[in-house]
């Protein structure tokens, strides 16, 4: 075909195709005009948005940190509260006092005119059905396992006063109060999906995949909180999460990224009570030997990560408990960084005979925790520096456990598993017996004397308590170098400049709407 | 015809019950669901009560068994992790990921068939450079990046449309235009290259010389016999959409069956990771069976 021809087919095909672009410019324009994102709400009303969706809405899971922020002293209420950013102690909650009467018993005097959401009055009944459906056979609750080893038996005295019994005696039974949500008595033996509870807000919509709507009651029995309704909205883009507050989707964002984190007028960097470690397994040559475990421990630069691969603010740890724990022990020191030393030890080791070349896997969780995969290239390379045969494994959850928890693999090298673990419950009972006892399911130590000082502070009460766990502290890291403690983590959120709320180490486990004001 | 799409229903009801013995069994070998649903300081007796109440307790072929049995009644069990039917978390999901596919997939194909045959006409030119250059990127770009360079635009900085979530039809512009890209650029490459060929046959010279305009030659004459190809490409794709779009998903906080399923499958939630493929694979059989109803309606040699 000629250049002509082409021209002239090129132009008539231009004008077709632009009366029909016209018609569709026309419509779009139309269409646009319309309408455009509506997000009002009133001014009272808040958006919150989680990283991760709620399977659950189940009062009797409110321990698990998830469901709890959503349901924890907003929809369910406990019978005591620890008040864990102060240092207040325990406080009361549905129970107005509580008194030791001896013999394992305690009882608790309930707090009058309160009612459930459902418009019943609660009473003793209710709270002696909750701990049933806790230990119901025909479900699984998660608060169950504080009471691992405990029989309990539950008095009602009268409609206001109840005996509760522990068999062995518990001497921080009002303390484990305050992880039990109270349901009405009429609550069935499965999990439910309306939760009933007496605290101030009440669970209105719950549409799955995108929303859960809480809203203020009326007839609550305390102080009315400001905030008079609460969306809850589930990203696991941390990203997103943090351009929700920006653009004003959302209001306040818990669990934003280090990276994310960077206008200091609306984000907040704070403690959120996880430890990180590395758990060894004391069974495996090379790790039986003290002088190993010094050497990794004095091999380990903790200062080098803070402000690189960890957000500045990480402290360094020396107990598996955040410093607000009962017991904490304020003249541990974190182990120097001492390469030559460390070589010393290995190479004292190695005269002896114990074969500190065998190769070491330092197991970690991919997305455990931010740059969790740096952390552990850096542990492994500072290992070798001084003579281990270490090499890193990144592993899922699932596969990740295995190695955490008990019965550890047959035949398994040495294995130094990176570990994240949070308390922010007070004391330090929830972590010890698991992580140090020989019996403990996470535990790699073996220790007679640690077994026993275990035993003697969950058993002890008050200074003796606190005394006996500051010893078990410095023990496990000072004496018997039991793990290698790294840091005390830090969380990052963001909050809308229009609420006067403050997050603190208690927002990983709840976000109760009431501590949440207006500017 | 008749005769074509019974043998595939046939077919794809054999591959179903395989791929049901395959994902049952394949699914017990990750491992126990109890040590993920409970927290990891859980007693041994909890593990074994939480086994026992969903059944995870019995022998293997026991849990097979009841399986069938309940499937055959349409009962897909309930989820482990939601205290729920596993159909219903499934079907809820489906119910957002199907429409996304479905006005995607629209969207696309009209798409890259005007532009791809547009392109193709007018071969070398400027429209059909920008074309090709436009769809490459489209065809390379890593959609999770797009994602979230779409949202810094048009919500952070322009406020034009909500970041995410699915409240209004504004909040479905960015899912469906990430979504929509890398499908484009691969379908107009394909409509161009097969047009090219189309174009140059002896039937396109007759139909200019009756004095047809261009665009009945193009879209009336010369498509129909460059489709064949394109519609096995737009089937691969749409397959690709009915497994849901994780990466979108994700970032949208879009509640699709693609991060449902990735979900269930890392938590151990059996009845919901089998009925989701299930479910996903009877709409891609379906649509398979679509794809040859309309290469038969497009060539009537396949149809005889």
């Amino acid at each position: 075909m000629s250049a002509q021809q082409r021209c002239s087919r090129l132009v008539t095909l231009q004008r077709e195709v632009e009366l029909i672009f016209k018609h569709v410019l026309v419509a779009a324009l139309l269409a646009s005009t319309a309408v455009a994102p509506a997000m009002a709400q009133s001014d009272t009303d808040i958006t919150v948005v989680l990283s991760e969706e709620l399977d659950l809405v189940e009062p009797c899971m409110a321990t698990r940190s998830n469901i709890g922020r959503v349901i924890m002293q907003n929809i369910s209420e406990t019978l005591t509260e620890l008040d864990v950013r102060g240092d207040t102690g325990l406080m009361p909650r549905l129970a107005e006092s509580w008194e030791d009467k001896g013999d394992g018993t305690w009882q608790f005097k309930l707090r009058e005119g309160v009612t459930f959401s459902d418009g019943s009055t609660f009473d003793a009944a209710d709270v002696k059905h909750s701990f049933d459906r806790v230990f119901s056979e025909e479900m699984t609750c998660e608060s169950a396992r504080y009471f691992a080893d405990t029989e309990l038996t539950f008095n009602v005295v009268d409609d206001h006063t109840i005996d509760v019994k522990a068999e062995p005696a518990q001497p921080i039974l009002p303390l484990l109060m305050s992880l039990v949500t109270i349901v009405p008595s009429e609550t069935p033996m499965e999990f439910v999906r309306d939760p009933i509870g007496t605290g101030p807000y009440v669970m209105s919509d719950w549409t799955a995949g995108q929303q859960i709507v809480l809203t203020r009651r009326d007839d609550y029995w305390g102080e009315a909180p400001a905030v008079t309704s609460a969306t809850y909205l589930f990203r696991s883009e941390p990203a997103v999460r943090a351009a929700m507050v920006e653009t004003g989707e959302a209001d306040i964002a818990p669990q934003i990224t280090e990276v994310e984190a960077t206008n200091p007028a609306t984000d907040f960097t704070y403690p959120n009570s996880e430890t990180v470690y590395l758990r060894i397994d004391q069974t495996v040559e090379p790790m039986g030997d003290l002088r190993v475990r010094k050497a990794l421990n004095a091999a380990i630069d903790r200062e080098a990560f803070i402000g690189t691969v960890l957000a500045a603010g990480t402290e360094l740890a020396t107990a598996m408990v955040p410093p607000t724990t009962l017991g904490w022990n304020p003249d541990l020191e974190p182990h120097p960084y001492d390469p030559e030393q460390a070589k010393a030890w290995l190479a004292e080791a190695e005269a002896d005979g114990v074969n500190v070349k065998a190769p070491v896997e330092v197991i970690a969780r991919t997305e455990n925790f931010p740059h969790v995969t740096e952390v552990g290239e850096a542990l492994v390379q500072m290992l070798n520096e001084v003579g281990f045969n270490a090499s890193l494994r990144m592993v899922e959850v699932a596969e990740h456990e295995q190695y955490y928890s008990k019965p550890y693999p047959e035949g398994r090298p040495a294995q130094l598993v990176v570990a994240q673990h949070d308390n922010s419950r007070g004391d330090p009972v929830f972590s010890m017996y698991f992580k140090y006892h020989s019996e403990g399911t996470q535990s790699g130590v073996n220790d007679p004397k640690a077994d026993e000082l275990i035993e003697k502070a969950t058993a002890a009460t008050d200074a003796e308590r606190a005394a006996l766990w500051s010893e078990l502290f410095a023990y496990v890291h000072d004496e018997i170098v039991a793990d290698a403690l790294l840091f005390h983590m830090v969380g990052h959120s963001r909050v809308s400049e229009r609420l006067d709320f403050t997050p603190t180490i208690a927002t990983n486990q709840q976000l109760q709407l009431a501590g949440i004001g207006f500017k | 015809m008749t005769k074509l799409i019974s043998q595939r229903a046939i077919a794809s009801l054999l591959s179903l019950l395989g791929l049901l013995v395959l994902v049952f069994f394949l699914s017990r070998l990750t491992g126990d669901p109890a040590a993920l649903f409970l927290p990891i300081d859980a007693t041994e007796e909890m593990k074994a009560q939480f086994r026992a109440i969903n059944g995870l307790d019995l022998p293997l072929i026991e849990q097979f068994g009841r399986y069938v049995w309940d499937f055959i009644h349409l009962d897909f069990g309930e989820s482990l992790r939601k205290a729920r039917p596993a159909i219903d978390v499934v079907l809820e999901a489906y119910a957002w990921t199907f429409p996304l596919a479905l006005i995607t997939m629209a969207l696309v194909i009209v798409a890259s068939i005007v532009l791809g045959a547009l392109a193709a006409f007018n071969v070398g030119g400027f429209f059909d450079r920008l074309v090709s250059i436009v769809s490459l990127i489209g065809a390379s770009a890593p959609d999770f990046w797009i994602a979230i360079v779409a949202i810094v635009i048009f919500s952070i900085n322009l406020a034009w449309l909500p970041t995410s979530g699915v409240g209004t039809p504004w909040h479905w512009i960015m899912p469906i235009g990430v979504l929509f890209i890398r499908p484009f650029g691969l379908i107009v490459q394909v409509v161009r290259g097969s047009m090219l060929a189309a174009l140059t046959a002896p039937y396109v010279k007759t139909a200019r010389a009756k004095g047809v305009r261009n665009l009945p030659i193009i879209f009336v004459h010369t498509l129909r016999n460059a489709m064949l190809p394109v519609i096995t490409v737009i089937g691969d794709q749409a397959a690709a959409m009915l497994n849901g779009a994780v990466i979108v998903e994700t970032i949208f906080g879009f509640p699709g069956i693609g991060k449902l399923m990735i979900d269930s499958i890392l938590q151990r939630d059996f009845n919901v990771v089998l009925a989701a493929i299930m479910v996903t694979a009877i709409a891609i059989f379906l649509m398979n069976i679509l794809i040859d109803i309309a290469y038969g309606l497009l060539d009537p040699r396949i149809r005889h």
